[in-house]
């Protein structure tokens, strides 16, 4: 238990602090209704647009539901966007850098084209024209920032494989007979993922910010879903008098993505020093 | 050099073809076809023939692909199907005022990056350092429609400073009411950009010319300007240039927050009154933008690092 508490010590305090943020919010975006007070859509005329006080700590929206509760319910959705908008990206993208990265040679080139142009493309612009064509909602969007993400964490996979193709154990595992397959993901790529794994939490913080985005523009979750982004654009028109309604969940979103990025920053100083 | 402006010129094509691959594609995704967009409830098969036709959409896709970038070659992007204006003239209309607030939000971030950046370089570690980290370690994780919202109701509506929105008449007056959508816009890239300049700082700051150059008595600050910011700035500008369409897709919420009419405000109004021609021609449009710029940084980042050429 003390060498624990020692270690654990020995971690940069971004992690430990991005740790615990995530934590509670992968708790309330698991079990939202254990810790929210109310039901997220329940309406109570009793108490529209109420001011936070002791019965509704973050008050009530125009049409008297909890903020608090719909915060606590929209970490489910938000948090799922932070992973479905990023695993598939990640997935496809590490596999396709492996690949590239290790073959070298004129996939290599082409891939370096295929970089260059979605770089240069305004990637919110092609996500809202995809969303347009297919219609709003949580999957399309999935859909949208599936086609362009992957080549990130490609480019940065592809750009470790070749680094690590030329080290000797990677010769050693080629002289062994393993097949290319074999040397690529049980022995190069091992090695090569941790920045992969560092861009996915800046990228899940990014996920979050690009989903309320949306859900803002009408475009993401769709109304009365609690998502942050939607229950903002809810309040917009109510922020001279009753600013609690936009406030509180654009609080979420700052907190649950510096959360990530804490992370990812912490991930990133604890494979330095390991180095 | 010349060899290379060229080469980077010719890079743009591969860039144009994916951007109109793309656009082509969605527009073929359409639920629906475009025909029946046009005509609405009024659909008669004869209606259909005529404007499948008129579309050129009886003939095949390698020839439908032909046929646009032919049109889109001369400029010719359609009409749009709600304002009844071709999609060319709006964007010589709105693309202004969205290149207007892009450029003044780019140098709104590097007005407050560039300074904060060797503040943070220099006492780093120190508590000034601290601050300023922490503070646009939370810019970073700021929705722009969020910090919009904030800064509208309190310097618009509360305060008064500023208008609630809209674009004004006459040059200065537009400058005034962009100037808190510019500052929204620029606060996520000011992060970006000063947590890369400040490491990039600290990594030039003890080298050897810089050394050499105080030693031979340049001012600091002369040092500082010529030698430490000018190398500092080769990974900076590169990535600028990357965030630059970034910023373009933050401007499309930005003008929605503020109620600019700008190219991205258009672009979502155009979503809502499924209006394809323009949200196509913007999608172009904002592409083609960011490409130009992309190439401006690359030509920028070769002259302060002439390696890069090589």
């Amino acid at each position: 238990m003390t060498a624990l508490m020692t270690r654990a010590r020995a971690l940069p305090g971004p992690l430990l602090l991005g740790g615990a943020i995530l934590g509670v919010s992968l708790a309330l975006a698991t079990f939202p209704g254990l810790f929210a007070p109310y039901d997220p859509v329940a309406f109570d005329y009793n108490a529209l647009s109420a001011p936070p006080d002791r019965t509704h700590l973050f008050g009530t929206d125009n049409f008297g539901r909890d903020v608090l509760s719909r915060v606590i319910h929209a970490y489910t959705i938000d948090m799922q966007i932070a992973f479905f908008s990023t695993i598939f990206s990640f997935v496809l993208g590490t596999i396709v850098g492996a690949f590239v990265g290790y073959a070298g040679g004129l996939a290599e080139t082409i891939f370096g084209r295929i970089v260059d142009a979605v770089i240069t493309f305004p990637f919110l612009v092609l996500v809202i024209a995809i969303v347009s064509v297919l219609g709003p909602g949580l999957i399309n969007m999935y859909i949208a920032v599936g086609v362009v993400g992957w080549v990130f964490y490609a480019r940065i996979i592809a750009a470790e494989i070749v680094v690590q193709k030329r080290l000797d154990y990677a010769d050693a595992g080629r002289a062994m007979g393993y097949t290319p397959l074999r040397v690529i993901f049980r022995h190069l790529l091992p090695n090569a993922i941790t920045p992969a794994i560092v861009y996915l939490m800046t990228d899940m913080a990014l996920a979050i910010l690009l989903g309320s985005s949306l859900g803002y523009l009408g475009l993401g979750a769709q109304p009365p879903t609690p998502e942050w982004g939607v229950q903002i654009a809810e309040g917009k028109n109510f922020m001279t008098t009753a600013w609690w309604i936009s406030v509180f969940p654009g609080i979420a979103i700052v907190v649950t993505g510096l959360g990530f990025s804490l992370l990812g920053d912490g991930l990133a100083e604890v494979m330095r020093t390991r180095k | 050099m010349t060899l290379y402006v060229l080469r980077r010129l010719l890079q743009l094509f591969p860039t144009l073809a994916f951007i109109l691959i793309v656009v082509f594609i969605l527009v073929r995704l359409l639920p629906g076809d475009p025909t029946s967009a046009i005509l609405g409830d009024r659909e008669l098969d004869a209606d259909v023939a005529r404007i499948n036709r008129q579309l050129g959409l009886d003939r095949s896709l390698i020839v439908q692909f032909g046929a646009f970038l032919a049109a889109v070659a001369t400029g010719d992007l359609g009409n749009s199907i709600t304002l009844k204006v071709s999609v060319a003239d709006l964007i010589i209309q709105r693309m202004p005022v969205t290149i207007l607030l892009t450029v003044m939000s780019a140098v709104i971030a590097l007005a407050l990056a560039v300074p904060l950046a060797f503040v943070a370089a220099l006492r780093r570690d120190k508590a000034s350092d601290a601050v300023i980290r922490g503070a646009f370690q939370v810019g970073l994780s700021m929705p722009v429609f969020y910090l919009g919202l904030i800064l509208l109701t309190v310097f618009g509506a509360r305060v008064g400073w500023f208008p609630v929105g809209g674009y004004g008449e006459g040059f200065f007056d537009h400058l005034y009411h962009l100037f808190l959508p510019a500052l929204t816009l620029a606060l996520s890239l000011a992060a970006i950009l000063m947590r890369n300049l400040r490491s990039a700082i600290i990594g030039v700051v003890d080298a050897e010319y810089v050394q050499f150059a105080r030693a031979k008595g340049i001012a600091p600050r002369l040092v500082l300007l010529r030698h430490v910011l000018r190398n500092a700035l080769i990974s900076t500008v590169a990535l600028f240039g990357l965030s630059i369409g970034t910023l373009l897709g933050g401007a499309v919420i930005t003008e929605t927050v503020f109620a600019i009419p700008g190219a991205g405000r258009l672009m979502v109004d155009s979503i809502y009154g499924r209006d394809y021609p323009v949200v196509q021609g913007m999608t172009i449009g904002l592409a083609v933008l960011v490409s130009l710029t992309f190439l401006a940084t690359d030509l920028f980042q070769a002259w302060l690092d002439p390696r890069v050429a090589q």
